[in-house]
């Protein structure tokens, strides 16, 4: 049971709970619906049946009272005709069969209409025998008094039972009325405690995770959920977040990509003017010193045709791995194109960068370049440096051609440094545009 | 329940039966049984139409539908049960033998006043009485204030209206409850055999003014104690 509750599916769970509800509510509607029909049945039994033999009684009361009247007009009157239609009243009376049919009555009417008849009898003889029976008839006459009285309450008793019955009913129902009440507050309860663990903590909890979620961010975690629809949308959720790290993998492997040089492995000419732009213009912002250069291997042609394309292409990774081994961490390079390479050198003017590139251009000629077949190459490279504090990259790199031009002019193999510009009147647009962007 | 627009219920009475039926000093037509008969009609929201008839001719008119309801009380007899339908009975009677003292029923020479067509009239028949029959209750006092009957068996209410009258109560006469089945018990109305619908309802009326007190107020009025 506790295994089958694992993992269960909602919509399952919850028709589960509300068919247990709807019987149980149903059973305790019927067991109401049952108590009420006994209280019906009791009020129709008390209207149909009791109350009719209620009122029986209480005409009996009224023929037992009437008996008593009778008796006392024998006592009263003293015409013997009267009394003689008394006795008659008296007679049938007690012949009547409401009085017959209740033994204590009948027993009490026959002992009257006995007593009676023999007063009248007496009377008829000797007009003054009624008046020394009279005390006797005062017992009878208490008698058929409290005979009276015990059928009145005989009577009303009849009622009793019936509203036992139905007082008990009452009762019992306003018992199971509040246990059914009371079952409908459990049922709620577990159902909104249900809702809340299952449903909505689930749902806050990937809420909060899909608005977090981010390949910077490791996997959300969540706790094991009974119910398998919230298990599914949170695998989903899982997998949706390994697919972001891939797509930024791919992302980064293909940015990489687009801004290397296939060759050397050096950043392209296009990434390299992005970044030097923007490098130059922080540098100009802070009027921090910036330099840059251009390098040219020497006579590369020549040695293409010598030793074949694949020492060329050898030379040219070997001279990227030197400059990058080279240069600082800061310093940007990029083989702009063929055997021509560009630099931008931050926080140092042209005089120290010219240490830098000499140490480079040292290194490249002690640099010796294995070739497959056994047999290694030299090369020599030659660079042209210019301020680049006060101009566009692409004036400072022009600059830095020249100084290369003259380099390879002088001999080749060697570092020469573009003349500081003229601060002239008509150069000063260029400058505000290079500060602009 | 009866619509209020159906024709009006007709109903058979006695009109010299006091004080069960009579007509009262304005000629109207009153009594026990014509009063209960009224509140019944009341409560079952019809009018009705009273026809006056006698004990023997009640009989067949129901049997022939006649009428609707035989406002008399009647006791259950196999021949009555045969001819009509009943309605749950409204009193409980019995019968009464009325003679001089030492007159025994069934002593030879002795005449019985009985009214025709009723249980007293067949118990007589039966016994082998001779018998004066008259046409009414009303009729009753008459054959023994001159003679031609010397005992009369008389339904109980019946007897003491006899016993009302001075000269009657001259004759002193000794007052016997007769314990036959056939002559006393539960009385009740008549309802045609045509109309077998109007028991239920009729039924429903009587325990309605049975309870609401109407039965007991006419009790009062005509009897001097309860004869439910």
């Amino acid at each position: 049971m506790i295994a089958a509750l694992k993992s269960i599916q909602a919509g399952r769970a919850f028709a589960l709970l509300a068919a247990l509800f709807l019987v149980a509510f149903g059973v305790a509607v019927v067991l109401l619906a049952l108590d009420q029909q006994r209280v019906v049945d009791a009020t129709s039994r008390l209207q149909e049946q009791t109350v009719p033999e209620i009122i029986r009684f209480q005409r009996l009361a009224r023929n037992l009272e009437q008996l008593r009247q009778e008796g006392e007009r024998i006592f009263a009157v003293s015409s013997h005709a009267s009394r003689q239609q008394s006795m008659f009243v008296v007679t049938l009376i007690a012949s009547h069969p409401s009085i017959l049919e209740h033994p204590g009555a009948a027993q009490l009417a026959r002992e009257t209409e006995q007593f009676l008849g023999d007063v009248v009898r007496q009377a008829a003889t000797d007009d003054r025998r009624p008046a020394t029976r009279y005390d006797e008839w005062q017992r009878i006459a208490a008698r058929l008094g409290m005979q009276v009285d015990d059928v009145s309450v005989q009577g009303i008793n009849q009622a009793n039972s019936d509203l036992v019955v139905a007082t008990t009913a009452m009762k019992l129902a306003r018992y199971k009325l509040m246990i059914a009440l009371l079952l409908v507050g459990v049922f709620l309860l577990v159902f909104m405690v249900l809702v809340r663990r299952h449903l909505i903590y689930p749902l806050q909890r990937i809420n909060h995770a899909l608005s977090t979620l981010s390949a910077d961010r490791p996997a959300p975690e969540f706790e094991a959920s009974t119910m398998l629809e919230i298990q599914a949308v949170e695998e989903s959720i899982s997998e949706h977040h390994a697919l972001l790290i891939q797509n930024e993998e791919t992302r980064l492997a293909l940015e990489k990509l687009a801004n290397k040089d296939g060759l050397t492995g050096l950043t392209n000419r296009r990434h390299f003017m992005q970044s030097a732009e923007v490098e130059l213009q922080r540098a100009q912002r802070y009027r921090r010193p910036v330099t840059a250069a251009m390098a040219d291997l020497d006579f590369f042609k020549k040695l293409n045709d010598t030793y074949g394309h694949a020492a060329g292409d050898a030379v040219l990774r070997a001279f990227a791995d030197l400059v990058q081994d080279t240069l600082r961490q800061s310093d940007l390079v990029c083989r702009y194109g063929g055997e021509e390479f560009a630099f931008l050198f931050p926080e140092i003017g042209p005089a120290e960068t010219e240490k830098l590139a000499e140490r480079l251009r040292v290194r490249c000629a002690a640099m010796e370049v294995p070739l497959p077949d056994g047999r290694s190459i030299k090369a020599t490279v030659s660079i042209g440096l210019a301020d680049a504090s006060e101009c566009p990259i692409e004036i400072a790199l022009k600059h830095a051609d020249e100084a290369l031009y003259e380099a390879k002019r002088l001999g080749r193999n060697r570092v020469m440094v573009s003349c500081p510009p003229e601060p002239a009147v008509d150069s000063e647009p260029d400058t505000r545009t290079a500060s602009l962007f | 329940m009866l619509a209020a627009d159906q024709p009006a219920l007709r109903v058979l009475v006695l009109d010299n039966a006091p004080p069960m039926s009579f007509r009262d000093e304005f000629g109207h037509l009153t009594g026990f049984s014509v009063e209960i008969a009224r509140a019944v009609c009341s409560e079952m929201r019809v009018n009705c139409t009273f026809d006056v008839t006698t004990q023997s001719a009640m009989l067949p008119a129901m049997s022939q539908g006649k009428a609707d309801i035989a406002a008399v009380g009647l006791l259950e007899t196999p021949e009555r049960r045969a001819r009509m339908l009943f309605a749950k009975p409204y009193y409980r009677s019995m019968s009464l033998w009325l003679a001089r003292p030492g007159v025994a029923p069934g002593r030879a020479g002795v005449r019985v006043a009985v009214v025709d067509g009723s249980v007293q009239e067949a118990y007589g028949r039966k016994q082998g009485w001779e018998m004066h029959v008259v046409a009414t209750h009303g009729e009753l006092a008459e054959p023994l204030l001159s003679g031609k009957a010397q005992a009369v068996l008389a339904p109980m209410i019946t007897a003491i209206n006899l016993q009302k009258t001075e000269a009657f109560r001259q004759l002193g006469l000794a007052t016997t409850v007769i314990q036959a089945p056939e002559l006393s018990g539960d009385a009740a109305f008549g309802i045609s055999p045509f109309r077998p619908e109007l028991q239920k309802e009729i039924n429903a009326a009587l325990d309605r003014i049975k309870r609401n007190g109407t039965y007991d107020r006419i009790n009062s009025r005509f009897l001097p104690f309860r004869v439910s």
